[in-house]
């Protein structure tokens, strides 16, 4: 016992003296934190500015605007056509977007049903075409409902709309689910980026530090080890502890820096902890894993960041994966940042309990049996 | 204190250690020499227990290596040929971390950890990190590491590769004095030097054999009086050498390039004078021609008719 916890503490101690840990424990996940939550949140001081032109006025048309003014990155403005030229033409919006007259029944067929004109050189376009695009679709859910209401009940489908969104408790309560949280905390641009920056900054410290297994192992570190009286166990053991308590206090510190910098609520303290160490788990066995698979220290950074970059994309980690098509959330279900993610969203925006977080949980920890299955029985240890 | 009994490794097909058998008594300093790749490491590495020993018997204290891992590790100190530290780490938290790795409590490893600073000559650089440090003064915290738990055996496996000859000799002094002091020294090298000033028992290894042992004695006696002729001459033709080979009082003629030719001959000087007379009439022109006294190398070289380094 003494030994595993004199080699956790030599790790630990290790790990600490290296600035190039310090930077990459916190000094980039804050960083990128700050940038991209900027860009994308509401505290940040550049704000986009939409004009928003409404052509259709039908209850669908009302239901899409109604959702993306609730939008946080983008604030929109609805004014007539001429209205939107005049303010395009000062400068004050950056762009116009037209929900044309029937849309709604375009929507079904055609794409895209919006118009958009931005100004030159406006670099968030995409975005915007994206969320109204989602808007709508969300919407069209309804529209077609209604439309095949309508068929059977030989109605217009603008009033068989009418009825079920205003029978369903209305589409904002969808769009609404989870800003009407109790705590009222919405998911802000800046909480998505804490946690998926934490996520993967987590994920490459802990991909350094695992590499310290193959640079131990090259320069005959674990060969000597094995000649004094201590035990695979222990030596594994003592890795082991050091990368978790590692990862804790990384979180730990990220949590506590993004909380008072940035105000981010991350919501139940304990569940909190026990998602941090079920993706823990999962990212070291991660990192094992890919230890055991190579070589050099430089194939395993190499192989490790490409891993963790690509699966930080499909994962939703830099952006909500509802934003991706279909088949790409259905991969996504492979990847252990989706459900580190889901985890986190619930406890940040939906102030979730332990319960809520269970399926995530359960996932998370199986990734780490998984990984940590490979790397344990591949891994060479003289 | 150490017994081998025709002890024997394999990896995969390739046979590596081909039955060792040698005892090291308590006190002893035992000197393993060979050439790379004779299999040096790898009957340390059976000896310290990081590999087993494919089959034969190893015994440290009489306790079979293999059954009380445990207990035989705790009594060997093993000097990797590589320098195993953590370079960014400071040289006393990593001769604490290897006593502590030996049971030492953190308050023991502090004190002992100063001792063995004092004792390989370092104890001004205890604070600086392994990385800052020249190649000798890494080995000698290398050495240092071994020397944690006060260890009953020291193995160091060529412990002086690529350093200065100023380290190289600070380090033979201070093993020189450990065994004094009663410490029991096992040093393998391929450098008979090293071996020759420090051993007073040597075995030397080649392809997995031990080809010859003895005390330092034995083996001066074996060489007793030796001689090396080496010659180089124009063109060597082949019934010359024949015809060296056949004088009285030549042990070994070596070819060692097309126009040099080591001649091992026993102590009569008079051969030297058939030598030149036979070059002559054989038609050899002798260009240079120089006398050696036999030592640890020219026995390798006689026994297996190559060179310790190669
Ligand atoms: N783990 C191993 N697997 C296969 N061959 C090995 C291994 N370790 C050593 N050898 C081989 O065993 C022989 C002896 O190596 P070694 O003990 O390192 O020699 P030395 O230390 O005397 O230079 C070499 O031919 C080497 O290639
Ligand atoms: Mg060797």
């Amino acid at each position: 016992m003494k030994k595993i916890l004199s080699i956790c503490l030599f790790e630990i101690k290790r790990t600490f003296k290296k600035k190039s840990s310090i930077v990459l424990m916190l000094g980039m996940p804050l960083l990128f934190t700050f940038l991209f939550g900027s860009i994308f949140g509401k505290n940040a001081d550049i704000t986009f500015r939409i004009a928003l032109v409404d052509e259709e006025q039908t209850a669908f048309s009302k239901d899409v605007i109604q959702k993306l003014m609730m939008d946080e990155m983008i604030s929109y403005e609805l004014v007539n056509a001429l209205e939107a030229e005049e303010l395009l033409a000062r400068n004050e919006v950056q762009g116009i977007v037209t929900l044309e007259k029937g849309i709604a029944t375009k929507l079904r067929n055609e794409k895209p049903p919006a118009t958009f004109q931005p100004s030159l050189g406006m670099s968030t376009a995409p975005l915007v075409i994206q969320q109204v695009n989602q808007a709508m679709q969300a919407v069209d859910i309804y529209v077609a409902a209604s439309q095949v209401g309508g068929f059977y009940f030989n109605e217009s489908w603008e009033s068989v709309y009418g009825r079920i969104t205003e029978n369903e408790g209305r589409i904002q309560a969808w769009t609404e689910q989870k800003t009407n949280a109790p705590t009222g905390h919405p998911m802000m641009g800046i909480s998505y980026s804490s946690a998926g920056f934490s996520i993967m900054f987590v994920m490459i410290m802990m991909l350094s530090m695992t590499g310290t297994l193959i640079e131990a192992r090259q320069a005959g570190i674990w060969s000597r080890l094995f000649t004094t009286p201590v035990t695979r166990f222990q030596v594994l053991l003592g890795y082991f502890l050091s990368f978790l308590i590692v990862g804790w206090i990384q979180f730990f510190l990220l949590i506590l820096l993004s909380s008072t910098l940035f105000d981010v609520n991350w919501g139940s303290p304990a569940a909190l902890l026990l998602l941090v160490t079920a993706l823990l788990l999962c990212v070291v066995g991660l990192g094992i894993a890919i230890a055991s698979l190579v070589k050099t220290v430089d194939q395993q950074h190499a192989i490790g960041t490409l891993v963790i970059i690509s699966t930080c994309m499909l994962g939703g980690v830099y952006w909500p994966i509802s934003m991706v098509p279909d088949v790409m959330r259905k991969i996504a279900n492979f990847v252990p940042q989706t459900w580190a993610m889901e985890g986190l969203t619930t406890l940040i925006a939906d102030s979730g309990t332990i319960g809520d977080i269970f399926m995530p949980l359960i996932v998370l920890l199986g990734f780490a049996v998984i990984f940590l299955f490979i790397g344990l029985s591949r891994m060479k240890y003289v | 204190m150490l017994t081998l009994t025709d002890v024997k490794k394999s990896f995969g097909a390739h046979e590596v250690i081909k039955g060792i058998s040698f005892q090291v008594e308590k006190g002893e300093s035992f000197g393993l020499l060979g050439p790379n790749g004779a299999g040096k490491s790898t009957l340390i590495s059976m000896i310290c227990g990081l590999i087993p020993n494919g089959a034969g018997e190893i015994r440290v204290n009489g306790k079979l290596v293999g059954k009380h891992l445990k207990e035989t590790k705790q009594i060997i100190g093993v000097v990797p040929q590589d320098i195993a530290l953590y370079p960014t780490m400071s040289a006393m938290d990593n001769l604490m971390f290897w006593g502590k790795m030996y049971g030492l409590s953190g308050k023991k490893a502090k004190a002992r950890a100063k001792e063995v600073l004092n004792i390989v000559g370092l104890t001004e650089r205890g604070k600086d990190r392994i990385e800052t440090f020249s190649g000798g003064m890494k080995r000698r915290i290398n050495i240092g590491a071994a020397l944690m738990h006060e260890p009953q055996l020291l193995i160091m496996d060529e412990p002086t590769v690529g350093i200065d000859p100023q380290s190289r000799n600070h380090i033979l002094e201070t093993v020189k004095s450990l065994n004094e002091q009663g410490l029991t020294v096992i040093y393998t090298s391929h450098y008979m030097e090293e071996v020759e000033f420090l051993c007073k028992r040597i075995a030397i290894l080649d392809e997995g054999k031990l080809i010859v042992s003895g005390t330092k004695k034995d083996l001066n006696n074996r060489l007793a009086g030796g001689i090396v002729l080496k010659l180089t001459v124009g063109t060597l033709h082949p019934s010359f050498i024949e015809q060296v080979k056949k004088l009285n009082g030549v042990e070994k003629v070596i070819v060692q390039t097309a126009e040099e030719l080591d001649v091992h001959l026993q102590s009569k000087m008079e051969i030297v004078a058939d030598v030149i007379l036979l070059a002559s009439q054989s038609g050899v022109v002798i260009h240079n021609m120089q006398l050696k006294e036999a030592n640890l190398e020219t026995l390798f070289l006689q026994l297996t008719g190559r060179s310790l380094r190669e």
